[in-house]
């Protein structure tokens, strides 16, 4: 079996090394299995990518490679030497470098200082700043950066902080470089910049292991494509020889007409109001109609607002100017626990700091927004509201199914699907979803997006936040692209795509 | 197929009967304590244990500290550890009730309840709404209260007789501590069983008991999940405030003086009690009924400790180092069980 490289070249596994190996790798975390008897291989001079849903162990894995757990199971070599990365610093001295998501930068420090952290050149007892600044200056020309290296990081912009962190990660001289998702913060032209870096650094010799949920990118500038699904690697395939559909089938277990497939609902009457609300410092003059039955998305980075403007609605938050409506009762000034009882529920963000109370018993978790609800007199008896969350956890299928599990032992996807019951257990007629499937496996997450169509389709409103496209695509009626705090386009379902969505997102961030 | 099917389940193992066995638990250790002292008696190390004056010397001692106990494990439960201006809270509404007593019995129980339960509103509003830390702001609290006394009454104490001449008044009072019912059960020992009744039924049978328990686990989705969180830690600061006032009386009424040293150690006495009795510092844990078994434990103990002739300082290095003890213990069980309490 050869593997192909990019510009024609065919070669041979004997003429080229084995940077990385990993043979029946495995990770279990207390309630979960996060990667599964893994096996995956990475040759020097090769983009490898690596995808999969969000909780399908890509992370995992790379994470085991920079050395961050000591009680991984299977075995590793780097250069046909097997060793064992049980911790960063083991890891880095066998040259593997870490790019993620999550930039790793100190602020108010300088960009050279930044790059050289742990290695800063001396002269005595003091810094010598010349070298700082020539090392620093020749780390940066290696991703195409002409800049200043005396700046402070939080001048320059976000997309030249990205390149940085990898100049710092390429000063170490890894052999083996993981990226991870390296392009949600560059625009267009950043990215074929960054792509050229990459074909340069593969041409040197450098094992390059890319993670990256968007396709087109991976058909950009992978030689070879590894995908995972449900802590399992899926097939390791070489990049001309699949299609994308193939991939997301690969991914999902699904093909995409199965993974799209809607089912008609019906629109009624105007449910909720909102106009022209107000978070001075958040979100400006915000208008939402939303009718019965409906699913609209707001679509935005993180930081445009759009949990905010959750907040306000629900009344966790006061508003600045503007009113909310529910079936035609304004709600201003009433407390959340109020409009709980009104029917509009949110389900936050954070589900382990602000969605659940992970030391509870899920039947206290499931009822805990339907308290006053469920009193008889001054009595409460929880047992009382045991039929609606048994019901509840059977409906989502929500494994272990025990009432006094503890949440917190719960899978990711579990706990998820905890926090929609706990919701839908007040009867919402407004349900304020805010990334209702993030980090959670493929398995929940379908049982979430069926679950928020039911509940559409027996006449619930549903307004959802979420920065994961397929997901409004899939759901939503409508979706309102939201930048800075503003709406700035509403786009009808017939337009939208994930492309149109990401292509609105972008032009938006450009401007 | 989905990776939620392959739980590993090592880490779930807390069955009903490891719930049972730790309210349980704690009654075991008290029995242990009696028989100790029985056993201690028999071997002639200590006089007098298994007497009808003994016994009825620790169910006094028992109920005072257990009336105040029952209040602050509100606080407790609530998430927020103590209440350390108790001690002063019992001295205040002890010397203005006495002082009061000139205007009549009624004026001066009305009077120690206002003090009390404002106290206690205070603390609830600064510490629920402004979000102070509940250990400084006590512990400020507990400077200002002893500082009033002081300005008010300098180092006076007062005694109810020189207060007033009215005697029915004085005998009332005397007898907040001294009556008993049937000779037998005092009033204290009915008021401590009656809060015990009462907080087990607030806190696992009202809405307010399972909304107090969400804000004491998890305080952010307490506040997601439409709960007034600023009330419940109020209320939890209130209640607490009320029994330590009810403590106030009985103890001034037992010394038969007003005076600012009343009610020292109540604070640290009462939370190793609730930490004792299976209620965990970090909030949403425990009941009354395991408080109460706290409260036994840390009765006994101090009983036998002082028939032995165990001085006072060194009874407060072993509180002090159970304590110590029982917070790490707990701390290591939970975190051993995958729950980390931080």
């Amino acid at each position: 079996m050869g593997i192909s490289i990019k510009k024609g070249k065919s070669v041979s596994i004997d003429s080229i090394g084995l940077a990385l190996k990993m043979v029946g790798v495995g990770k279990r975390y207390p309630a979960t299995i996060a990667v599964d008897n893994v096996d995956f291989e990475v040759y020097a001079g090769e983009v490898h990518a690596l995808v999969g849903e969000n909780g399908a162990g890509k992370t995992t894995l790379m994470k085991m490679l920079a050395g961050s757990f000591n009680d991984y199971t299977g075995a590793i070599f780097i250069n046909d030497k097997m060793v064992r990365l049980s911790s960063p610093s083991i890891a880095k001295s066998y040259g593997i470098g870490m790019i993620y998501q999550e930039l790793s930068l100190a602020q108010p420090i300088s960009i050279a200082e930044n790059l050289l952290v742990g290695r800063l050149p001396r002269k005595g007892l003091f810094i010598d700043r010349e070298k700082m600044v020539r090392e620093a200056k020749r780390l940066l020309k290696t991703v195409g950066l002409d800049l200043d290296p005396l700046l402070p990081i939080e001048d320059i912009s976000q997309h030249e902080a990205q390149l940085v962190e990898i100049a710092k990660v390429l000063g170490t001289n890894p052999c083996i470089l993981v990226m991870d998702e390296p392009t949600s913060a560059l625009s267009r032209e950043e990215v074929d910049r960054l792509f050229a870096i990459i074909a340069k650094l593969r041409n040197r010799g450098m094992a390059i292991v890319y993670i990256s949920h968007h396709l087109p990118e991976v058909f950009q500038v992978a030689d070879r494509v590894t995908v995972m699904r449900d802590a399992k690697k899926v097939a390791t395939k070489n990049i001309d020889e699949v299609t994308r559909e193939e991939i997301v089938h690969m991914m999902v277990g699904k093909s995409i007409k199965e993974l799209y497939k809607r089912e008609e609902r019906q629109m009624g009457k105007l449910r909720l109001e909102v106009k022209g609300l107000s978070r001075y410092g958040f979100f400006h003059n915000i208008d939402i109609r939303l009718h019965e039955g409906e699913i609209l998305g707001i679509c935005g980075l993180s930081g445009a607002g759009r949990s905010e403007l959750a907040q306000v609605i629900c009344g966790v938050e006061q508003a600045d100017e503007g009113s909310v409506v529910l079936d035609g009762e304004p709600l201003d000034g009433l407390s959340m626990a109020k409009r709980v009882v009104r029917g509009l529920g949110y389900l936050t963000e954070d589900r382990k700091l602000e969605g659940l109370a992970l030391r509870l018993a899920m039947d206290d978790n499931i009822l805990s927004s339907v308290i006053p609800q469920l009193k008889q007199g001054v009595v409460y008896n929880k047992k009382t509201g045991w039929p609606k969350a048994e019901k509840l956890i059977k409906e989502l299928s929500i494994y272990p199914s025990d009432l006094d599990r503890t949440a917190g032992n719960l899978s990711g996807g579990n706990q998820q699907k905890l926090l929609l019951a706990k919701w839908m257990a007040i009867n919402p007629k407004v349900l304020i979803l805010d990334e209702p499937s993030r980090g959670v496996d493929v398995g929940a997450k379908m049982t979430i997006h069926e679950t928020i169509e039911r509940l559409a389709r027996e006449g619930s409103s549903i307004l959802i936040i979420s920065s994961d496209l397929p997901e409004l695509v899939r759901l939503a009626d409508r979706v309102i692209i939201m930048r800075k705090g503003h709406f700035t386009k509403i786009m009808e379902q017939d337009e939208c795509s994930e492309e149109s969505l990401l292509l609105a997102a972008n032009t938006e961030m450009i401007v | 197929m989905n990776v939620a099917q392959k739980v590993d389940t090592r880490a779930l193992r807390t069955n009903r009967f490891s719930k049972v066995l730790s309210t349980v638990g704690i009654y075991a250790i008290a029995a242990l304590f009696l028989l100790l002292g029985i056993l201690l008696q028999s071997m002639g190390l200590i006089n007098n244990f298994m007497t009808s004056q003994n016994l009825l010397n620790i169910v006094d001692a028992v109920s005072l500290l257990g009336i105040v106990a029952v209040g602050m494990a509100f606080i407790t439960y609530s998430g927020h550890y103590a209440d350390l201006s108790a001690p002063t809270t019992i001295a205040l509404t002890g010397i203005v009730s006495v002082e009061l007593l000139r205007y009549g019995f009624i004026s001066a129980m009305v009077g120690a309840f206002v003090v009390g339960l404002l106290i206690g509103v205070i603390n609830g509003v600064v510490i629920g709404k402004f979000k102070a830390n509940p250990i400084i702001w006590t512990l400020a609290m507990s400077y200002v209260t002893m500082g009033i006394i002081r300005f008010i009454w300098v180092n006076k104490q007062i005694y109810p007789d020189i207060i007033t001449d009215d005697v029915r008044a004085v005998m009332l009072f005397d007898n907040i501590y001294r009556f008993r019912l049937f000779n037998v059960l005092s009033l204290p020992l009915i008021f401590m069983l009656l809060l015990v009744v009462a907080g087990q039924f607030i806190l696992k049978r009202t809405p307010f008991g399972a909304q107090l328990k969400i804000t004491g686990s998890a305080k952010r989705t307490a506040k997601f999940s439409g709960i007034n969180v600023e009330l419940m830690v109020t209320l939890a600061f209130v209640i607490s405030a009320f029994t330590t006032t009810v403590a106030g009386l009985a103890i001034t009424s037992l010394s038969r003086v007003g005076a600012y040293y009343n009610g020292a150690g109540y604070d640290f006495r009462a939370v190793t009690a609730i930490v004792i009795g299976g209620m965990t510092l970090a909030g949403g844990r425990g009941s009354i009924i395991g408080v109460l078994g706290g409260t036994l434990v840390i009765g006994l103990m101090n009983n036998i400790m002082t028939l032995l002739g165990v001085g006072t300082f060194s009874q407060d290095i072993i509180r002090g180092a159970i304590f110590i003890m029982v917070v790490g213990i707990n701390a290591k069980t939970l975190r051993s069980m995958g729950r980390d309490d931080t």
